[in-house]
């Protein structure tokens, strides 16, 4: 019998599955630096083919013993990533000294770089991104756990931030140009950005709830039509006067979100992050001790034993697509308040990178910020590179591609796992429940691709 | 001569649960043999194992004398065993002969084609040496399950099979079909095949086996042979020990109406009536029992009062008030506490520790909350409480409901819906996969709600357990209730008839409810109606 066998690869495959489900909280953080080094690993060799293949005068980097030239060094390209994220606390330099002639190689050494400050540029766009990724990766989370698929943060985001921006505009002439003023005016803008962002998913949520309208499609379809909508309300009413761009007026400098300590040019305000931090922790106690918070965490594990339990299943979804659409606002209105200053139409995809941002936090509230975090030392890292070496940005954007998809793989598999494959003791008839033919679900799962092949 | 089937010392596992426990089993040659066992007493894990679907944890499977070790069923089938399951695996748009040959097709032109004549042949010949009626050009959607069940057997023989393994092989049949089917077993027997098939019915292993093995709890109780024994030994096998459940009688009369359901309809999930105008009327201290083979409706009549499903007419009043528009959490509120049929779906998160499924269905309680707030200290001691008095095993709050046996999934439950403190207990299969001593507290714990004056509503396929804890005990066929009876006088026999949808013949029939009473009127098809207030 030399044939393949369905039945067993599909165990298999089964097995495996199961297995990444029933990893451990620990398991998880390790897996993941695993494959962050992984995926360093192999973007070594991409850089190294590339290097290969492309054509430059000099060499960057010469590969010992053979003497052969790539055009772009890889160690270079990910000591700039991660340096540069962080706007380059490190050098390399290679003492003489402790380096004996019969290695091949020259040891780099990393060095503090003297005057290095933490309120930096660069540093202040790896955290701004993070910021907002906060955000948004919590309101996808929070649909998640809700058991709902909200691909509508970018739109809910787009119709908070130009709700921010427009409330926050008209209302400026009426409050103080001071700093109390400027904190009102904030609250306001927030508050408008949440409004707007819970509107726009409630949409979806009592489209589902109440005419089983499916919240992947209807989300994906109202991004289509919040980013159009409001680029013609802006470019038709609310464009600013002699403005290039499609854009609304500028928001006073006293009501946007500034920096304490990070240079203004950074776009990025502690304050912002703290928001968001808050909301981080004010999340995470709603879902684990509040007993809302319980009923929609059961709605999206065992919507039936939701149902068993007296929680109103469309009422949650309803909930828990507002409370995801009004983060994604609230993620709107920071990117209003902090970054721009006012609605325009080149928003960011911080609403997709949202979803990824939260298979990679286990969709768990407090997993978020590290997601977020590496993100955002992605996008300030690839901008480094992009600055300090000659690889080319779509490169950066194949390694950046690469680490995700290698650390965000784990989580994926294990929610596939926990939602395609049965739990053994539930399938289990001896487990003393099944009805007239215990445990024909198993037997039938299992057996089918067996008997195919036979 | 060694035996065709030697299962020697099978243990199998499953997280938080031993299947089977040491089992062994010996089946001659050219013999049907009956695996016997109530639900969930490890007889499909059994098979599976045989069969190659599961490997067991410990202990060896022997084929005509030979020690195997199979990985999949394809192993199982190249050595010679073949299974039919309760479920067929056909398919159904295409015909008989392409059903059996599946996999294994005779070929031609070197392997590019599949030779139908040669395969059409073989399935006459198969279908001719076994008496099998069938026509190998027939689609499988076009014939009865009898016949689709012989294309099954059908395509285990085209394998090579020697020894069958049939799982529950009358559950999809007609009676008629069922005589076919033993027919057939003794043609394959005749002809030197094993057989061996699961049930969970008496009358069918005596009736059709040679020998038979009860199994209970996972373990083999006993190896005997039909000609030696008798059904009530068998039965005793089966549960255990003399199931003589002592009665204890209402010892006050029953108080105040609690629940009353006036002529309720309900569809189940595919949109057909599931139950059709049932009334009942359940008093303070009165246990009011559902008889009746699952599937008559009883899911959707419970689902119903609880507030799952919305009945499509009729009504349900909780303590006089109609609960039409009430929701499920409201009608927690109001005290109906509630046993779900299905405990892994529906009565536990599975996935959540018992703290967290102590609270499930008072999660708005203000028992376990402060304002918005939920206090799972609260909830943890709560859970303990639970788990001490019922006898939880193992008692760690901190394990997910997954780990547990079923039994101790089932006797959590119970706890925490009896805790409640509810006007009305709503009781499915409240002792279902529980062990006997767990019984026997859950019975307890019901009779003493009752002598509380709580109103219960139990249902359960078990015979014995409603006819023991009831005072009033509806039976259920087809929607409808056929009888409501006084269970300390009515007779299994009369049971069975009335679960059959027919009425006993006798007036010896004491029918309790309120109209029927007095009026010996045989219920009609219509006795759904005619039972109610």
């Amino acid at each position: 019998m030399s044939r393949s066998r369905p039945g067993a690869i599909r165990s298999r495959v089964t097995s495996l599955l199961r297995r990444f489900a029933e990893i451990s909280g620990v398991d998880r953080v390790l897996i993941a630096l695993a494959a962050l080094g992984l995926s360093v690993l192999v973007g070594f060799f991409i850089v190294l083919g590339s290097g290969r293949v492309a054509e430059c005068s000099t060499a960057a980097w010469t590969m010992p013993i053979t003497g052969m030239g790539f055009c772009y060094d890889p160690f270079e390209v990910f000591f700039v990533l991660f340096n540069g994220a962080l706007g380059g606390p490190f050098y390399v330099w290679e003492p003489a000294i402790f380096n004996p002639e019969w290695l091949p190689i020259t040891l780099p050494w990393l060095g503090f770089m003297p005057g290095w400050s933490p309120f930096n540029n660069a540093f202040a766009l790896t955290m701004s991104e993070t910021t907002l990724l906060v955000f948004t990766g919590l309101s996808v989370a929070v649909a998640f756990r809700a058991g709902l698929f909200n691909i509508g943060t970018q739109g809910q985001l787009v119709v908070g931030a130009l709700l921010t921006a427009l409330v926050v505009v008209a209302l400026a002439p009426l409050f103080p140009a001071n700093r109390v003023g400027g904190v009102i005016l904030i609250a306001i803008g927030i508050l408008a950005g949440a409004v707007g962002g819970g509107v726009w998913g409630a949409i979806p949520g009592a489209l589902k709830a109440y005419a089983d309208a499916n919240e992947v499609i209807t989300t994906i379809m109202l991004n289509f039509i919040a980013a159009n909508v409001a680029y013609v309300l802006v470019l038709e009413v609310f464009r600013a006067e002699g403005s290039s761009v499609v854009a609304t007026a500028d928001v006073p400098e006293y009501a946007q979100i500034g920096p304490w300590l990070f240079p203004p040019t950074g776009d990025f305000a502690e304050a912002a992050l703290l928001i968001g931090f808050v909301s981080l922790v004010a999340l995470y106690l709603f879902l684990e001790h509040t007993s809302l918070g319980y009923d929609l965490r059961v709605s999206g594990i065992q919507p039936l034993a939701a149902e068993y339990s007296g929680v109103n299943a469309k009422l949650t979804t309803v909930r828990a697509m507002t409370l995801s659409g009004a983060l994604g606002g609230i993620g709107g209105s920071i990117w209003v308040l902090m970054s721009e200053g006012r609605w325009v139409e080149s928003i960011p995809d911080l609403g997709f990178d949202g979803i990824t941002v939260s298979i990679l936090a286990g969709n768990n509230p407090l997993g978020v910020l590290p997601a977020a975090a590496l993100f955002g030392v992605l996008k300030g890292g690839a901008l480094q590179v992009g600055f300090q070496t000659d690889v080319p940005p779509e490169l950066v954007g194949v390694l950046r591609g690469l680490i995700i998809l290698f650390v965000a793989m784990p989580e994926f598999f294990r929610l596939i796992g926990k939602r395609l494959v049965p739990d053994e003791s539930e399938v289990e008839p001896s487990s003393g429940d099944g009805n007239d033919g215990d445990g024909v679900g198993g037997t039938a799962a299992v057996d089918d691709g067996g008997e195919a092949s036979a | 001569m060694n035996p065709a089937v030697h299962l020697d010392g099978i243990t199998k596992r499953f997280p938080g649960v031993v299947a089977n426990d040491d089992v062994d089993l010996a089946v001659e040659r050219g013999s049907v043999h009956a695996l016997l066992g109530e639900n969930g007493a490890g007889k499909t894990t059994l098979m599976n194992v045989l069969y190659g679907l599961y490997r067991p944890t410990e202990g060896q499977v022997v084929i005509d004398g030979e020690p195997r070790s199979f990985n999949s069923p394809r192993d199982a089938i190249d050595a010679g065993v073949g299974m039919i399951h309760q479920h067929f695996m056909l398919v159904e748009p295409m015909r008989i002969w392409e059903n059996v040959v599946l996999g294994n097709e005779p070929t031609e032109w070197y392997g590019l084609r599949v030779d139908e004549e040669a395969a059409r042949e073989a399935v006459r010949d198969l279908s001719a040496r076994y008496g099998f009626d069938v026509d190998p050009d027939d689609r499988v959607e076009d014939v009865s399950v009898g016949v689709q069940q012989r294309v099954e057997i059908l395509k285990a023989l085209y394998r090579g099979a020697d020894i069958l393994i049939l799982d529950e092989p009358t559950a999809v049949l007609t009676p008629q079909e069922v005589e076919d089917l033993y027919d057939v077993f003794e043609e394959l027997t005749d002809q030197g095949k094993t057989i061996i098939f699961i049930s969970h019915k008496l009358s069918e292993a005596t009736h059709a086996a040679d020998e038979i093995t009860v199994l209970r709890n996972g373990k083999n109780v006993g190896t005997v042979a039909t000609d030696d024994v008798t059904s009530e030994e068998l039965a005793e096998m089966m549960v255990g020990r003399e199931v003589l459940m002592e009665r204890s009688g209402a010892t006050e009369p029953p108080g105040d109406v609690v629940l009353d359901v006036e002529g309720l309809v309900a569809e189940d999930d595919r949109g057909v009536e599931a139950v059709s105008g049932v009334s009942a009327q359940i008093r303070e201290g009165e246990v009011f029992g559902i008889a009746g083979v699952d599937g008559n409706g009883q899911s959707q009549l419970i689902e119903s009062i609880t507030g799952l499903r919305t009945p499509t007419a009729g009504s349900v009043s909780f303590h006089g008030e109609p609960l039409d528009d009430v929701s499920r959490r409201e009608r927690i509120d109001r005290g109906m506490a509630y046993i779900p049929e299905d405990r892994q779906a529906r009565g536990l998160v599975m996935e959540y520790d018992l703290t967290q499924n102590a609270v499930l269905g008072s999660q708005h309680d203000s028992a376990f909350t402060d304002g918005p707030r939920l206090d799972w200290d609260r909830a943890a001691s709560h859970a303990e409480s639970v788990i001490e008095q019922y006898d939880v095993r193992p008692p760690d709050r901190d394990a997910t409901a997954e780990s547990f046996s079923g039994g101790n999934q089932q006797k959590f439950i119970v706890g925490r819906e009896f805790e409640r403190d509810p006007d009305l207990v709503v009781a499915t299969h409240p002792t279902r996969g529980v062990d006997i001593g767990s019984t026997e507290f859950i019975h307890d714990r019901l009779t003493e709600l009752r002598s509380e004056g709580k109103a219960v509503l139990l249902v359960s396929s078990k015979l014995d357990e409603v006819q023991a804890l009831s005072d009033r005990l509806a039976v259920m066929h087809d929607g409808e209730f056929t009888g409501v009876v006084d269970p300390t006088t009515v007779t299994e026999e009369q049971l069975g008839l009335l679960m059959a949808g027919e009425t006993p013949d006798d007036d010896t029939v004491d029918y309790v409810d309120d109209i029927e009473s007095g009026d010996d009127s045989k219920p009609t098809e219509s006795a759904g109606e005619e039972v109610s207030a």
